[in-house]
């Protein structure tokens, strides 16, 4: 076990010590609140002007209670009633300034809380979460009402549960959707980022014949552990500086922040967009399976090819059961009940990123994370079985790339 | 695991690609404490075979053993292996890469590197400990290997190819060190096509061809029994004197002529003849074969046999 030790101590040194590393670990949480530091700071009076925004409300029902809602996320309304020509006219106003622009509500949001904001520019993602909450939440209500709801008891029990009695997934307008989308992307990337690493890795080992040397002094097995291991915990190295970093700007920079300019944002807006300490738990364990999936299949990879090229096409099957997934995701958030989307979900190699996008919107049960996390654990072992056996064969094999066939019987002979 | 007089030992390995058997039915006993030279023509199969010593590739059949015992993961950390296609971690530095090979093969770590200073101090590299392999020059990577190959102070020492690429300053002082090491009791197998240093720093030496083992003997026995057959001659007068039951043939080189004598021939009979005829004998020297020609006689020999020529064939063509 000391040689694993000792593949693992290098592959974390070597690329924790990397400028790319520095400068991406270091440069991404920069560049966030460089994101979120700088409009905020250089919004000036033009800003507030465009706080100033008209509503037209043609259901005639809605605008009661969304009034006061947008206002107390510091938006001035006006209501103007609806006409033929109220839409030009505003139209109008914005062009000239006077208008940041208008909301224009109708029968459809009554009945999907679909609503249409015009602008002169693109409203705040911030701006755009809590009009879209406002007014959902308010068209919500309604609905209710209509059908013999106490809307108030309900909402006050959090609108998760809204969610799983409508038996709907999160819409755009809901912070979780916007968790649930990045946190699902985010693992995406990190997957494709450490576990080509691994391949390259594995290939450049190969290419270079370092792995004649270190093959002869321990077994290619542990070799290939010790390589997942230390590039995985450069991984977590990289995601612990971001979360901690993520953790203190939203415990200190963004309580200042939001007391220096309380008209952008509210505290209780902007903690509802931050995902809780226990989601962040959740999509840890779910990068630990995801990546040993993965980094296991892309090391089978790089040790049975020769070549960067090579490598570029046979990595093509295992690089499909990460990029499906990812295009799967919005789906399964907005219907993430369906026996469809939770099968999806619990396909162990399509787990990683999909459960994790229904677990992030709180529509996965306790049973069915479970469950995924059992089908996992046993994916990981099954590749770590049929890896480690191509592995060996391959790390020392020169010549063409094997034919599935080939590769067959290296997994039964080897 | 009693531990016999055999560094390395093969008993009937072979190794077949596909069709073609790279490695045939080889036996080879390295004693322990000497160098021995694994020589063959390229494509012979002595990576093949070194490999096969490294558990890189597995034999078709047959034994290897290190150290009187079956090769396994624990004997081969006591082996220092230099591979033919030389590798290194280009990006890693210089000591950083020591010492990992040396904590591979389970030398600790403050330890490790506490030798890799002392070496690349005498290999003339200490300012290079904290650049990257890939800064150096190729020459100097091939040193860097080189203490990654010695770095856990192995008791047998496999190098396959190891002068090649080297300029002759630094073939003076990996010979060096071969020989320090050899002189520490350390058994040294290398494999290489250099026949001149192979005469120089070998004892023993195996020489394969097509994957078969052609000779396998103690350099100076070898060349003692070889000397036997060849006669250099120079002298001016009558030649008819060459001529008799005891040559097989008579060659001219260099100004000198060359008698190759047929086994258990008397050269005294063809000198007394020579002195009897009235030539003047200027030397009459039993030359001591060059490795290089038995290299070339042997392989030439086996490559006839092979294509089903007789042995008497042209010598010294060597296959392809």
């Amino acid at each position: 076990m000391s040689n694993v030790w000792a593949v693992i101590r290098r592959e974390y040194l070597q690329r924790v010590r990397s400028k790319w590393f520095i400068f991406s670990t270091v440069g991404g949480p920069l560049f966030m609140i460089g994101l979120m530091v700088i409009p905020a700071l250089t919004a000036g009076r033009a800003e507030r002007a465009g706080r100033n925004i008209a509503l037209v409300d043609r259901t005639e029902v809605l605008y009661e209670r969304l009034i006061p809602r947008l206002e107390e996320s510091g938006l001035t309304v006006t209501r103007e009633a609806w006409s033929e020509d109220v839409v030009p006219s505003l139209t109008q106003k914005v062009t000239d300034e006077e208008l940041g622009g208008f909301l224009l509500l109708d029968d459809e949001t009554l009945s999907s809380g679909r609503a249409t904001f015009y602008g002169s520019k693109t409203p705040s993602t911030l701006q755009r979460v809590t009009m879209r909450a406002a007014v959902s939440r308010t068209a919500l209500e309604k609905i209710l009402e209509d059908r013999g709801v106490d809307a108030e008891s309900l909402m006050s029990g959090g609108e998760l549960r809204v969610e799983m009695l409508s038996g709907e997934g999160a819409g755009f307008e809901d912070p979780q959707f916007l968790v649930a989308y990045l946190g699902s992307f985010f693992l995406y990337m990190m997957f494709l980022l450490y576990s080509v690493s691994v391949m390259r890795a594995t290939l450049e080992e190969k290419t270079s014949r370092v792995v004649e040397v270190v093959i002869s002094s321990m077994k290619p097995w542990h070799l290939m552990l010790g390589k997942i291991l230390g590039v995985g915990a450069v991984g977590l190295t990289q995601m612990a500086v971001w979360f901690g970093s993520g953790a203190i700007l939203a415990g200190a920079a963004l309580p200042a922040m939001i007391a220096a300019r309380p008209e952008v944002a509210t505290l209780a807006d902007m903690k509802e967009l931050l995902p809780g300490a226990g989601l962040v738990g959740l999509f840890l364990i779910f990068f630990l399976f995801g990546y040993f999936i993965f980094a296991g299949l892309y090391a089978a990879v790089g040790a049975m090819c020769n070549t960067d090229e090579e490598a570029q096409q046979a990595q093509f099957p295992v690089m499909l059961l990460v990029i499906v997934p990812i295009l799967l995701v919005m789906q399964t958030i907005q219907s993430p009940g369906t026996t469809l989307s939770v099968s999806l979900s619990l396909f162990p190699f399509f787990s990683p990123i999909l459960m994790f996008a229904r677990v992030s919107i709180g529509a996965a049960p306790a049973w069915q994370i479970l469950l995924s996390f059992v089908l996992m654990g046993l994916t990981v072992v099954g590749v770590a079985w049929v890896a480690g056996r191509i592995y060996k064969v391959g790390i020392l094999m020169a010549g063409k790339r094997p034919t599935l066939p080939e590769l067959w019987r290296w997994v039964r002979e080897a | 695991m009693s531990e016999d007089g055999y560094a390395v030992r093969l008993e009937g390995v072979t190794k077949r690609f596909g069709k073609h058997t790279a490695v045939s039915e080889l036996d080879l006993e390295v004693p322990r404490g000497v160098i021995y030279g694994l020589l063959g023509p390229n494509g012979s199969g002595k990576t093949t075979s070194i490999r096969m010593i490294m558990g890189i590739l597995h034999p078709d059949a047959g034994r290897v053993s290190l150290f009187g015992a079956d090769a396994d993961e624990a004997r081969r950390k006591r082996v220092g292996y230099l591979p033919e296609e030389r590798g290194v971690y280009r990006k890693m530095k210089c000591l950083d890469l020591v010492v990992f090979l040396a904590e591979i093969r389970g030398v600790p770590r403050a330890e490790g590197r506490r030798r890799a200073l002392d070496w690349l101090e005498r290999l003339g590299l200490p300012e290079w400990a904290d650049k990257k392999v890939e800064d150096l020059s190729k020459g100097m990577q091939q040193k860097i290997q080189f203490i990654g190959t010695v770095i856990h102070e192995p008791d047998l020492l496999i190098l396959d190819e190891p002068f090649s690429g080297l300029d002759p300053i630094n073939q003076d002082v990996l010979e060096e060190i071969v020989l320090d090491f050899h002189s520490r009791g350390t058994t040294i197998v290398f494999s290489t096509h250099l026949m001149d240093q192979a005469e120089r720093l070998c004892q023993r030496v195996c020489l394969i061809s097509k994957g078969r083992k052609v000779l396998d003997a103690d350099l100076r026995e070898l060349k003692a029994a070889e000397r036997k057959g060849l006669v250099a001659v120079e002298f001016e007068g009558p030649d008819r004197w060459l001529q008799g039951p005891e040559v097989e043939s008579v060659e001219a080189v260099n100004g000198a002529v060359h008698l190759a004598l047929r086994e258990g021939a008397d050269h005294q009979a063809i000198l007394r003849r020579g002195v009897e005829s009235g030539a003047t004998i200027y030397r009459f020297d039993l030359v001591e074969p060059r490795l290089h020609e038995i290299f070339v006689r042997h392989v030439g020999a086996a490559a006839s046999d092979e294509a089903g020529v007789p042995r008497s064939a042209p010598l010294g063509g060597g296959r392809r």
